[in-house]
C-alpha cells in the first residue's frame, strides 16, 4: 500500500460512535461550571490573607514597640549609671576633702 | 470605736504610701528646659523590652522591675527651675519605706540616693536626685533589686556610653 492509501484510510469519514453528542454536551455543561473555581480560590485566598495579614501587622508592631522600649530602657540604664557614678565621684571628693 | 478608726487610718496611710509616685507632679520642673530626657517605662513595657535584650545580667535585673522613670533636664541659665519643683518627690521619698543613703550637698549641687529596703533583704526601689544650677536629673526605679544589681547598674553591663544632651559634664567615662 502506498502512503496516499494509508492517509486516505486514516482520514476517511466515519460516523460518530453512539452517544458521542450527549457526552460532548455533558462535558460542555461541566466546563461551564469550571470558571467558578478560580473565584472560590480567590475568595479563599482573600479570607486567608485577611486572617494572616492582621496577625503579621500586629506582630510587626509589637516587635517595633519592643525594640523602641529596649532602646529607651538602655538609655534609662545609661543615665542611671551616669548618675550613680557621679554620686560616687562626689562622695569621694567630699571624703578626700574631709581627710 | 476610736481604735478601729485609727487602725483604718493607719491602713489607708500605708496603702497611700505604697502607691507609686505621680510623675505628673514634676511636670513644672522641665518647663524651661532647653534639653530633656523623659523616659517612662511601666512593668508591661519593661517585660516587652526585656525580650529584646541580649545581656543576661541586664535581662535578669529588668525582669524584676515594675517601673523605670527618668526625668533629666538641662537649662540655658541658672534659676530656670525651683527647688520647690522637686518637693513632691522629696515628700514622697520621706515616707518610712524609703531611706536616704547618700546626701551630698556642695555649693549649688546636691546628690541624693534613696533606697527602699524590703523585709527580704532586697530592695523595692531606687531613687536618685541630682540637682545642679543648670541641670537636674531624676532616676526612679521601682521593683525588686539586690544591692549587687545597683553595683552592676553603675558598671558597664554592656550598656553603651551615651552622650547626654549636656555640656560634656555628664559622661559615663568621667571619673
Amino acid at each position: 500500500m502506498s502512503i496516499e492509501d494509508d492517509l486516505r484510510s486514516a482520514l476517511r469519514r466515519e460516523p460518530a460512535p453512539g452517544g458521542f453528542g450527549a457526552r460532548v454536551l455533558a462535558k460542555t455543561v461541566k466546563t461551564e461550571a469550571t470558571p467558578r473555581r478560580p473565584l472560590v480560590f480567590a475568595l479563599a485566598a482573600a479570607l486567608a490573607a485577611a486572617a494572616v495579614i492582621p496577625t503579621g501587622v500586629y506582630e510587626y508592631r509589637e516587635r517595633q514597640r519592643g525594640i523602641e522600649a529596649r532602646d529607651q530602657l538602655v538609655q534609662a540604664l545609661a543615665i542611671t549609671r551616669v548618675q550613680l557614678q557621679q554620686a560616687r565621684g562626689k562622695i569621694r571628693q567630699v571624703t578626700k576633702r574631709r581627710l | 470605736m476610736t481604735k478601729t478608726l485609727w487602725i483604718l487610718l493607719a491602713g489607708a496611710m500605708a496603702a497611700f504610701a505604697q502607691q507609686g509616685f505621680d510623675f505628673k507632679s514634676l511636670d513644672k520642673l522641665g518647663a524651661n528646659a532647653t534639653e530633656s530626657a523623659n523616659i517612662t517605662l511601666d512593668g508591661n513595657t519593661l517585660k516587652l523590652a526585656a525580650a529584646f535584650l541580649s545581656d543576661k545580667d541586664v535581662k535578669d535585673i529588668v525582669t524584676k522591675l515594675k517601673g523605670v522613670y527618668i526625668r533629666s533636664f538641662e537649662f540655658a541659665k541658672p534659676g530656670q527651675y525651683k527647688e520647690s519643683d522637686l518637693a513632691p518627690l522629696r515628700a514622697y521619698l520621706k515616707s518610712p519605706q524609703w531611706m536616704k543613703i547618700v546626701d551630698v550637698k556642695e555649693a549649688e549641687e546636691t546628690s541624693e540616693i534613696w533606697l527602699r529596703p524590703l523585709a527580704t533583704g532586697e530592695l523595692g526601689g531606687l531613687a536618685i536626685i541630682s540637682a545642679e544650677t543648670k541641670e537636674v536629673s531624676i532616676v526612679f526605679i521601682e521593683g525588686t533589686l539586690r544591692m549587687s544589681d545597683i553595683g552592676k547598674l553603675s558598671g558597664n553591663l554592656g550598656i553603651p556610653d551615651i552622650d547626654l544632651p549636656k555640656d560634656g559634664k555628664k559622661s559615663g567615662k568621667k571619673e
